[in-house]
């Protein structure tokens, strides 16, 4: 008894200069974290509300940042352009990411390589050179219109046409489905077969095995894949600058909302409003989120 | 016992180095020993790249405690990447500018004023009008590198490949101009234009001049008039719709490449384009063909809308530590001859007269195609360009917008036109 006792004492010392063991190691992180993140945050919090042109000291404005975005048509354009392009790559990035995370799941001979090598884009696409490829492949001599040529249609410059440069954007996105499909590929292990061969027993088709097992049982999975590819694709910015030439051209057809804001504080040095639009993205993102956590009760399934 | 002490030292060792890190960061401006480092900034492609090193080792040679580190990117990476640097507090102490930008720039306090370095940098020999581009109220924020006009770069094998005369500079009309290009582009193969898309706002800045308008008033002001806008972008879009000019996806795509050897014309792929005149030699080694420049159409029959204008204007970082060796090697990228013996035409023909006598001679053909070019346009120019207010650089990028607004019929030339007067105002309005 007297024994134990003693030996919680004992514990408690240690403990407490382990804590402050953890903390030394800490330290760089945690003034990184200060000095680099926590700051600039709450400094263009303050700069939203001023005109700070960066060479002079910012003025005070109170709300007039935030009034003169419900005026500006081109951001109006911009949140048209970004919600376009998260809506439909998202959802498409997420049907192939888990199309071939079932494919692959079949237990298909050289896995590891098939998962490396679906997973490469996801590495690489948020690289300048693969936006500078992109331009290259659907440009007007591009690898996609030599292909046209093949079979006698005249493609356009896709990068260049309004209509169809936003449509490139996503594209690229949705080839960036590697690290979803590596996150499915895992909640898909975790199904237990039992589930399958019960059902195969019963008499369940695939396709039915698909929707009455499969997805509720990756609901979590899938819920977890939407909310992180949605909060990336808000995002997006070095893809939409590079095929762009940093203009969201053509005539603003690919001016995503980060594109947008980084023209107005590095083109126009507007940093002020530059920092109101950051700050009306994060409440765009955080309550898209909420929403999201909610409707997800409804079908979400976390088992048991 | 032993592992949690070696922890602990360990961890000390993190906060520390963290600590020394922090310190080292705001230590490394202070030694007074050593060569003085300069770092200047310019915008173009490789082979002024490469005659820039040049002269910066000649400055370095003369001037041993001096070291020079140059950088450069495409014109529109040099704006982005030059923002970013200045909004860091981290600018270039010399840096290239050039049109509206040095009064941007100055108005917002990043350039010194040259007064304060006038024993360093001497002004005496430059051309008044072009260092006049780099003087704002009453503060000179630059000195002009050379001087330049707008015209139009034509290939003469494009024209006679397709059967057509070169035209009269001396008499032809917006008419000629788009017959001409209509005439080129069906007698060429495929993929040949008779002229790239003409749409920039220096057109615009020429074409509105030539009925007396311009972009700006001197007091800061739009002055163009929708009606000029909304009958040039009619002209534009009639050019398309005839095949004078490309379709507006391949005028688009070219926006994103401003490199001489990216444009149609640096590819021998149309018959004219409108240019500066200081990018004959880049666009004649890029095309290997033996281009000219003209005048631009209707400086007969109109107004003259030609101007000349200080190509680049070097500019000196206000924040400098070392604005006297800074103006220093600016003296002598401007006024001395031997700097200018490398540069050249490069950027503009020399706006130092002495530089200008001692550079002549030596130019090869394509340069003093260049030169003989400005001499003969200085008597037939219009009066200086106005040069657009703080905000104004921003209509570079309005036009180019709007134009493809324009020409992918998503408006309507006076839609447009009302939209860019409005869009300029807002910009040079804040």
């Amino acid at each position: 008894m007297s024994d134990r006792t003693g030996s919680r004492t004992a514990r408690s010392g240690p403990r407490r200069r382990e804590t402050r063991v953890a903390y030394g190691f800490l330290t760089p992180w945690i003034v990184g974290m200060v000095v680099f993140t926590i700051g600039p945050i709450l400094a263009s919090l303050y700069l939203s509300f001023t005109d700070y042109t960066l060479l002079s000291p910012p003025e005070w404005l109170g709300l007039e940042n935030y009034q003169r975005m419900l005026e500006d048509s081109r951001l109006h354009k911009s949140l048209l352009v970004t919600v376009q392009y998260v809506f439909v790559s998202v959802p498409l990035q997420l049907a192939l990411a888990l199309g071939l995370a079932m494919l692959l799941n079949r237990g298909v001979r050289g896995l590891p390589i098939y998962r490396s090598v679906y997973y490469l884009p996801s590495l690489l696409a948020g690289s300048v050179s693969i936006a500078i490829l992109w331009r290259q492949i659907f440009g007007s001599e591009g690898l996609v219109n030599q292909l046209l040529a093949k079979v006698g249609v005249e493609g356009v410059s896709w990068v260049s046409h309004p209509d169809y440069a936003l449509g490139t954007l996503v594209v690229l996105n949705a080839w960036t489905f590697g690290a979803p499909m590596v996150i499915f590929l895992a909640g898909l292990r975790q199904i237990p077969s039992m589930y399958y061969e019960a059902a195969s027993v019963d008499g369940a088709g695939a396709v039915s095995q698909f929707f009455r097992i499969t997805i509720p049982l990756l609901t979590p999975i899938i819920f977890f894949n939407l909310i992180l590819q949605m909060i990336g694709a808000f995002q997006s910015f070095t893809q939409a600058f590079v095929v762009s030439g940093g203009s969201g051209g053509p005539a603003d057809s690919t001016l995503l909302y980060t594109l947008y804001l980084y023209e107005r504080g590095f083109g126009s040095f507007e940093m002020g409003y530059a920092s109101a639009l950051a700050w009306t993205l994060l409440v765009i993102i955080a309550v898209l989120t909420g929403l999201n956590f909610l409707f997800a009760k409804r079908w979400v399934f976390y088992g048991d | 016992m032993r592992v949690r002490s070696v922890r602990t030292r360990l961890s000390t060792v993190a906060v520390s180095a963290t600590l020394l890190l922090s310190v080292a960061a705001c230590g490394d401006s202070g030694g007074d020993s050593g060569p003085v480092e300069l770092r200047f900034s310019w915008w173009g492609n490789n082979d002024r790249a490469q005659a820039t090193q040049k002269v910066i080792d000649a400055f370095q040679a003369q001037n041993p405690d001096i070291k020079v580190s140059g950088s450069s990117a495409d014109f529109n990476a040099y704006f982005d990447k030059l923002a970013t640097e200045v909004a860091a507090g981290d600018a270039p102490d010399v840096i290239t500018l050039g049109g509206a930008y040095p009064r941007e720039y100055g108005d917002r306090g990043a350039l010194l004023d040259l007064a304060r370095v006038q024993n360093e940098l001497r002004t005496d020999k430059i051309d008044a009008a072009a260092l006049g581009n780099g003087r704002f109220e009453e503060k000179q924020y630059g000195v002009p590198t050379g001087v330049n006009t707008f015209a139009v770069v034509v290939n003469p094998a494009v024209f006679q490949k397709a059967g057509v005369p070169l035209p009269d500079d001396s008499t032809w009309t917006w008419d000629d101009f788009a017959r001409i290009a209509r005439d080129i582009s069906a007698k060429s193969p495929k993929g040949t234009y008779g002229a790239a898309d003409p749409s920039s706002a220096d057109m615009l800045d020429l074409y509105s001049r030539q009925r007396g308008e311009g972009l700006y008033t001197p007091d800061g002001k739009v002055a163009i008039s929708r009606n000029t806008i909304t009958e040039w972008w009619t002209t534009t879009v009639g050019l398309r719709d005839s095949g004078a000019t490309p379709p507006a996806s391949v005028t688009t795509e070219l926006e994103g490449q401003p490199a001489p050897e990216q444009t149609l014309m640096g590819r021998g792929l149309a018959g004219m384009q409108f240019d500066w005149s200081n990018q004959l030699g880049s666009l004649r080694k890029a095309s290997g063909q033996p281009l000219e420049l003209l005048r631009a159409p209707g400086e007969s029959t109109q107004k003259p809308g030609m101007w000349l204008q200080a190509s680049q204007i070097y500019t000196v970082n206000a924040r400098t530590e070392h604005p006297k060796e800074a103006a220093k090697f600016v003296d002598f990228l401007v006024n001395s001859a031997e700097a200018g013996k490398i540069i050249l035409t490069d950027r503009g023909i020399p706006a130092n007269s002495e530089v200008l006598s001692a550079v002549l001679p030596g130019l090869n053909p394509d340069q003093s195609a260049q030169a003989k070019f400005i001499e003969k346009v200085t008597p037939q120019v219009g009066p200086p360009l106005v040069i657009g207010p703080t905000g104004s650089t921003d209509t570079r990028l309005i036009l180019q917008r709007l134009n493809a607004e324009v020409l992918f019929d998503r408006k309507s030339p006076a839609e447009a036109a009302d939209e860019f007067v409005k869009q300029v105002e807002a910009a040079i309005g804040k």
